[in-house]
C-alpha cells in the first residue's frame, strides 16, 4: 500500500519534531535490563511507522519488533541516531533489516564514548561543579546556571534530529567525529576548572597545632607554606590513585574517605592520648 | 520544628518530578544541588539546604549512569538530609552525614525500579507481536510508574518518620561522630573529583589541571571560580589555534593528510 506513494514527502518536519519531542521526554521511561533504552527507542520513533505502516499490519509487526531491539547511548547523541534511521526507513522500507539494525547497533557505542565524556563527565564539570561551587558559598543564584545549560542542551538535542536525518548514516559518523575536536577542548577547560575545584570546595579544618612541651608545632601552618590547598590536593591524588586499583568502587572508596574525616576530625584527641 | 503532612506530600510529588526530569531533559532538578535547595526553601532555610545539596552535588560529580548502572540516590538522600539537619537544627554537615547511608541504601530501590521495567517490556513484545503500536506506546509510559515510585514511596515514608527518627539520633549520637562527620563532610567532595579526573583524559592534559589548582590555591579568595574558566577557555583557544598551525609534517615537509576540523569548536555554548 505504502510503496505506491511517493518517499521524498512522506516524513514532514512535523513528524520530525514530534519524534524530538518523545526523544527528549520518553527515551527512558522503560529503561529495563533486558533491551535497556529499546522499548523507549520504538517509543520514539513511533510517529515514523505510524505515519509509513499505519495501513500495512505486517510491516507494522515487522517494524515494531525491530525498532524494540536492545539499544543504549547517551540520550543526547540518540538523536543523532534516530534522525539518521528515520531517513533510512522512509527510504528503505524494511527492504533491508540489516541496515538498520546495523546503523543503530554500530553507532550507539561509538556515539556513547563521546556523548558520556561530553555530555556527562565535561558537561558536569563545568556547569554542576560550579553551579555547587557557589552553592557551598551560600549563593543560590548559581542553580540558573544548570536551568540555563540544560534550556542550551535542549536546543541541540532538538536539532541534531535534523542533523541526523538530513546526513544520514556516513555523515552523522563524520559530524560525531566533529564533536570529538570539541570534546578535546572542552576536557582542556573542564581539567583547568576542576584542578581550581579542589582547593575552592575541599576545606576541612583540621587540629593540626600541637604543643608538645613547650614547642609549639603548627603543622597546617607548616604546609601552607609548600602551598596552600596541599591536603585537599592530596586527598583528591591519592582517591584517584586508589580507583585506579582493581577491586575499588566508588562506594569503596566513599567508605574510606568517611574513615578518614573521622580520623582527621578527631586527630587532636588521638595525638593527645599519646 | 516539624514538618507538616503537607509539606511532606509537596516534596514527595518533587521527588517524582524531578526523577523523571533525569530521566528526561535534564534541567537539574534530579540533582541534589536542586534537592537540598529545594527542601530548605520550603522549610525556611535555603542555606542550609545549599550545604547539604553543594556538598553531595560535588561527592557524586563523577558518578554517572553509564550504561545504566545503578547510582545511589542522593536526590532523596539530599531531600530527607536536609529536612532532618534544619528540624534538629544541628547544621548542614548532620544532613550530610544522614544523606549518604540514605542515598546508599536507595540504590536497592534503583535496581528494582529497572527490573519492574522489565514486565513493560514483556507485555511490549507481545503488543509488537500482533502489532499493536498503542499497545508499545503505553509499555513505555508505564515506565514512569516504577521509576516514579521507587523514590516517592522512601522519601514519603522517611519524612512522615522524620521527628521520631531525629530525636533517637539525637539522644545517641556521641560528640566524636559529630567531629568526624564535620571533617568527613568537608573531604567528601574529592570523591566526585576524584571519579570525574578518572573519565577526563588526565594523563594527555594534566598541564591544565595544575594551572588551575595553583591559580586557586595561591589566589585565595581574589581567585574566583569564573576568572579560571576563562583561562581554561583560553587555553582549550590556544590549544586548538597551535594544533590547526603546527599540523605534523611528514618527511618532505608537506602537511600530513588529517581530517578538516570544523572551525567553528563551539565552546561558548560550554560555558554559559
Amino acid at each position: 500500500m505504502t510503496e505506491e506513494k511517493k518517499i521524498e514527502s512522506v516524513i514532514t518536519k512535523k513528524d520530525l519534531n514530534q519524534v524530538a519531542r518523545r526523544n527528549l521526554f520518553g527515551l527512558q521511561l522503560g529503561w529495563n535490563y533486558e533491551k535497556m533504552q529499546g522499548l523507549g527507542y520504538c517509543y520514539v520513533i513511533m510517529p515514523i511507522l505510524k505515519k509509513l505502516y499505519k495501513n500495512n499490519d505486517e510491516e507494522m509487526k515487522r517494524a515494531l519488533q525491530q525498532h524494540l531491539g536492545f539499544f543504549n547511548t547517551t540520550p543526547a547523541m540518540s538523536h543523532l541516531i534516530v534522525g539518521a534511521n528515520t531517513a533510512l526507513e522512509e527510504k528503505l522500507k524494511g527492504s533491508d533489516p540489516d541496515a538498520v539494525t546495523g546503523l543503530k547497533t554500530g553507532l550507539m557505542g561509538p556515539f556513547a564514548g563521546v556523548g558520556d565524556t561530553l555530555f556527562v563527565a565535561i558537561y558536569r564539570t563545568l556547569i554542576f561543579s560550579i553551579a555547587a561551587y557557589l552553592a557551598l558559598q551560600g549563593q543560590a543564584v548559581g542553580l540558573l546556571i544548570p536551568l540555563i545549560a540544560g534550556a542550551c542542551i535542549v536546543y541541540l538535542r532538538y536539532k541534531f534530529t535534523f542533523i541526523g536525518y538530513n546526513q544520514g548514516q556516513r555523515l552523522t559518523t563524520e559530524f560525531g567525529n566533529q564533536l570529538k575536536n570539541l570534546t578535546e577542548a572542552a576536557a582542556i577547560l573542564g581539567l583547568t576548572v576542576i584542578g581550581a575545584l579542589i582547593p575552592a570546595v575541599i576545606k576541612p579544618v583540621l587540629p593540626l597545632a600541637f604543643t608538645i612541651g613547650k614547642v609549639k608545632l603548627d603543622i597546617q601552618a607548616l604546609l601552607d607554606q609548600i602551598i596552600p590547598g596541599i591536603i585537599p590536593i592530596a586527598i583528591v591524588l591519592f582517591s584517584y590513585w586508589l580507583l585506579g586499583k582493581k577491586k575499588m568502587t566508588s562506594t569503596r572508596l566513599l567508605f574510606i574517605l568517611l574513615a578518614l574525616g573521622l580520623l582527621l576530625g578527631n586527630i587532636g584527641t588521638i595525638v593527645s592520648l599519646f | 520544628m516539624t514538618l507538616s503532612i503537607g509539606l511532606i506530600i509537596v516534596l514527595t510529588i518533587y521527588v517524582g518530578l524531578a526523577q523523571l526530569d533525569a530521566l528526561s531533559a535534564q534541567f537539574g532538578f534530579y540533582s541534589p544541588l536542586f534537592g537540598g535547595m529545594v527542601t530548605g526553601l520550603l522549610m525556611g532555610n535555603v542555606t542550609t539546604g545549599l550545604l547539604v545539596g553543594g556538598t553531595l552535588q560535588l561527592m557524586i560529580l563523577g558518578v554517572a549512569t553509564y550504561g545504566g548502572a545503578s547510582v545511589p540516590d542522593y536526590l532523596s538522600g539530599s531531600i530527607i538530609g536536609t529536612a532532618y539537619a534544619i528540624l534538629s537544627a544541628k547544621g548542614a554537615q548532620y544532613g550530610i552525614g544522614l544523606a549518604v547511608p540514605i542515598g546508599l541504601l536507595l540504590t536497592q530501590l534503583d535496581v528494582l525500579a529497572r527490573m519492574s521495567n522489565l514486565f513493560f517490556q514483556h507485555r511490549a513484545d507481545r503488543h509488537a507481536k500482533l502489532g499493536n503500536y498503542k499497545g508499545v506506546e503505553r509499555a513505555n509510559l508505564l515506565g514512569i510508574l516504577p521509576w516514579t515510585l521507587s523514590r516517592m514511596i522512601p522519601v514519603f515514608i522517611g519524612l512522615l518518620f522524620g521527628n521520631s527518627v531525629v530525636n533517637v539520633i539525637n539522644q545517641y549520637m556521641p560528640a566524636w561522630l559529630m567531629l568526624g562527620l564535620k571533617t568527613a563532610g568537608a573531604i567528601l567532595p574529592a570523591l566526585g573529583i576524584a571519579i570525574l579526573m578518572r573519565y577526563l583524559p588526565l594523563k594527555k592534559f594534566f598541564p591544565f589541571f595544575i594551572i588551575g589548582f595553583v591559580m586557586m590555591a595561591i589566589g585565595g579568595t581574589t581567585t574566583t571560580m569564573m576568572s579560571v574558566a576563562l583561562i581554561g577557555l583560553a587555553l582549550a583557544a590556544v590549544y586548538m589555534l597551535f594544533k590547526r598551525e603546527f599540523k605534523p609534517t611528514t618527511a618532505n615537509g608537506a602537511p600530513a593528510p588529517q581530517a578538516s576540523n570544523n572551525d567553528d569548536d563551539g565552546e561558548v555554548e560550554i560555558d554559559d
